[in-house]
């Protein structure tokens, strides 16, 4: 077993993986940048090594900065998290040349899953049911078009190399497609520095179901179930759940089957999820594999009881699986909501600023992986997540319940967070009965969300009954932009607003 | 004590008594009476009781205002005076910086010095935080400078692009 990790990554998950390490024995290297000088993840490792100014190219992107702390540490792996370097090829392979464990699946599996069409090919000729579509990059419109009228609209222009949204324009008709094509590829050109492009047919309102597999290096494959994911916004997942109300018995072992199938056809080693869209006639389709562990693994952990991050120090360090598909059973039901510090009223703008005051949720079936504390400024250099709440509770009703009185004590002060937006998203009839899909956001209701004023009142003579009894004392004497006292500049500053 | 707070639009008046010989605060809001009772505050918690009633928030006071933490639900409980004090000089002052609101890249101009261009037209695009913001003309006129180039790294207070505004009656307002 490893005696030291370094864990390339930053933020809730680089101090969730630590945790982990901690528990085995295993000691542990953060790495960061200028603007995590007082991250929680610094101060959670065994060893901190920095590496430079903050923005992603000249830190957590930066191959030779993170192999040379590796290397300078005598860290034997690297843990990559998710996002940042998890899933680039590049990062994998240079790692396993410097004679360092990559903790994740093989750089040439990753590579071929990176690939959009070349993933549906892999899945395609192994039977696994892929959503009707190209599966070859196409650059010449006119046969784009063809492609199209034959699949039938609406279509889906992607990003073969693409992500989160990104390089994705919704098609339906042939005279909308030229120009959906160009402005597809420019954004796919940018943001993933490749601009092939193919079409899918567009599913109306499906369900995003993903599976999490783990695989070892002798060949066995298992999957540890499902995660419902279909509440997004601007194509990001906002809460996630298992299992998925749209499963029954059958349809579990099916698709389960197909994550499985999917893994090995892939030749796929350690953590991985496989998503699917179940349409509207339980007809389920390969959308693709994400070859790194997941924001939202907690839920998946709360209903097995496993410590996916541990299976994946163990996997990497060459040990057999001690379970197979039958040793796996789910139990109850998990709900994860992703905290960031964003304002909902704003079109879940970043809302950067000091966290005046904190304090976890506790209490049966709650936990918070969060890297915040009450003083913490949140860097406006990366994505904004402070944290994701995951409850557990017997079943979806009883999970519900925890998960608002969870959300109710998960006390956030200083920036403006989602947490009443999830709160009230948690209260609806609509959630509650279990009615989800991908456009769950922009429509029923939530698209015109404002804060509820009833609150008010109890928020002033709270004010008031604070101002009457205690001291007057103002945190913090040093003024630094973000602070409360200073408006953040997303408020203030007038012409400007956003091009996604 | 008379208290006049605002969160966002709205603006409450509280008339608050001083605390009785059982520590009762008796406040008036909106017309309707509520006795308070401050059990304890401690570590930014306050526990209190309205007219019997167990509430618990959290809150922390600032420069400006109190945020309270109310079951899930954030407020920042301002001074109504000290807000609209505040708004009158922003008023007086018109925002005319194109500037970005944080530390960020510019990743295209789409203007040149002398061109003409529309209240709201995008001069800057510039990224932070992963996603691009456009920054855009705060009034109509002709662009006099622009500052900045592809690459630059830029922060609140940089002025990336210089414009002259047009006489009044400009048909592109």
């Amino acid at each position: 077993m490893f005696s030291k990790i370094l864990v390339a990554n930053r933020g809730e998950i680089a101090v969730r993986v630590m945790r982990t390490a901690h528990e085995m024995g295993i000691k542990t290297v953060a790495v960061y940048s200028d603007a995590d000088n007082e991250s929680l993840h610094v101060f959670s490792a065994d060893e901190a090594v920095f590496l430079g100014e903050s923005d992603p190219a000249s830190s957590y992107l930066n191959v030779d900065k993170i192999v040379d702390a590796a290397l300078q540490t005598g860290a034997e792996a690297i843990h990559p998290g998710y996002g940042f370097l998890a899933e680039n090829p590049v990062f994998a392979e240079r790692v396993v040349s410097e004679g360092l464990v990559f903790i994740g699946p093989p750089a040439h599996v990753m590579a071929a899953l990176g690939n959009k069409t070349t993933a549906r090919r892999i899945m395609s000729d192994s039977g696994v049911p892929i959503i009707p579509g190209m599966i070859h990059t196409e650059r010449d419109t006119n046969r784009l078009v063809d492609v199209a009228e034959e699949m039938g609209y609406p279509v889906l222009v992607k990003a073969a190399a693409g992500g989160g949204g990104k390089g994705m324009r919704i098609v339906d008709g042939s005279d909308a497609l030229p120009e959906a094509a160009e402005s597809a590829a420019g954004e796919a050109l940018t943001a993933f520095g490749d601009n092939t492009i193919y079409l899918e047919k567009y599913l109306d309102r499906p369900r995003h179901i993903e599976f999490q597999i783990l695989a070892d290096s002798y060949g066995n494959v298992v999957h540890l179930f499902e995660r419902e994911c279909s509440i997004q916004r601007r194509h990001q997942k906002i809460i996630e759940e298992t299992p998925s109300a749209a499963m029954d018995g059958g349809l579990r072992s099916r698709m389960g089957a197909a994550a499985v199938a999917a893994g090995r056809a892939a030749g796929y080693v350690n953590a991985g999820t496989v998503e699917f869209l179940l349409d509207r006639n339980g007809e389920f389709y390969f959308l693709e594999v994400n070859t790194r562990l997941q924001v939202e693994h907690p839920v998946t952990e709360m209903i097995t009881g496993l410590d996916l991050v541990r299976r994946q120090i163990e996997i990497a360090a060459g040990l057999p699986l001690p379970f197979s598909q039958g040793d796996l059973f789910r139990r109850g039901h998990a709900i994860e909501c992703r905290i960031y510090a964003e304002d909902p009223e704003a079109d879940f703008m970043p809302a950067p600023g000091r966290i005046l005051f904190a304090q976890s949720p506790e209490g049966p079936g709650v936990r918070f992986d969060h890297c915040i504390y009450s003083g913490f400024e949140v860097p406006v250099q990366y994505d904004p997540i402070l944290g994701k709440l995951v409850v557990w509770a017997e079943d979806r009703e009883m999970a519900i319940a925890r998960m608002i009185r969870a959300l109710k004590g998960c006390v956030i002060l200083g920036v403006k967070t989602q947490v009443e937006f999830l709160l009230d998203v948690l209260s609806s009839d609509a959630f509650k009965a279990g009615d989800i899909h991908t456009h769950f956001i922009e429509e029923d209701h939530f698209a015109t969300w404002k804060p509820d004023q009833s609150a008010d009142c109890l928020a002033v003579l709270g004010s008031v009954a604070y101002d009457m009894v205690a001291p007057r004392v103002i945190p913090s004497a040093v003024a630094r932009p973000g602070e409360a006292g200073w408006s953040s500049p997303w408020q203030t500053l007038g012409a400007w607003d956003i091009v996604r | 004590m008379d208290y006049k707070l605002r969160i966002q639009d709205a603006v409450y008046h509280v008339d608050a008594a001083a605390p009785d010989s059982t520590g009762s605060i008796r406040t008036v809001l909106d017309g309707k009476e509520r006795s308070l009772s401050v059990c304890s505050v401690l570590n930014n918690r306050v526990n209190f009781g309205i007219d019997g009633r167990v509430a618990n928030i959290f809150a922390v006071k600032t420069d400006e205002g109190t945020w309270v933490w109310v079951d899930g639900r954030a407020r920042l409980v301002q001074d109504a005076d000290k807000v609209d004090r505040r708004k009158a000089r922003a008023r007086s002052g018109v925002p005319s910086d194109v500037t970005p609101p944080t530390p960020a890249a510019v990743v295209r101009v789409l203007v040149e010095s002398g061109q003409k261009v529309a209240k709201g037209q995008g001069l800057v695009v510039v990224s932070a935080m992963k996603m691009e913001i456009t920054l855009s003309a705060p009034y109509s006129g002709m662009v006099r400078a622009v500052n900045t180039a592809v690459g630059d790294q830029v922060k609140p207070g940089d002025i990336l692009v210089e414009i002259e505004a047009h006489e009044q009656g400009d048909q592109n307002e």
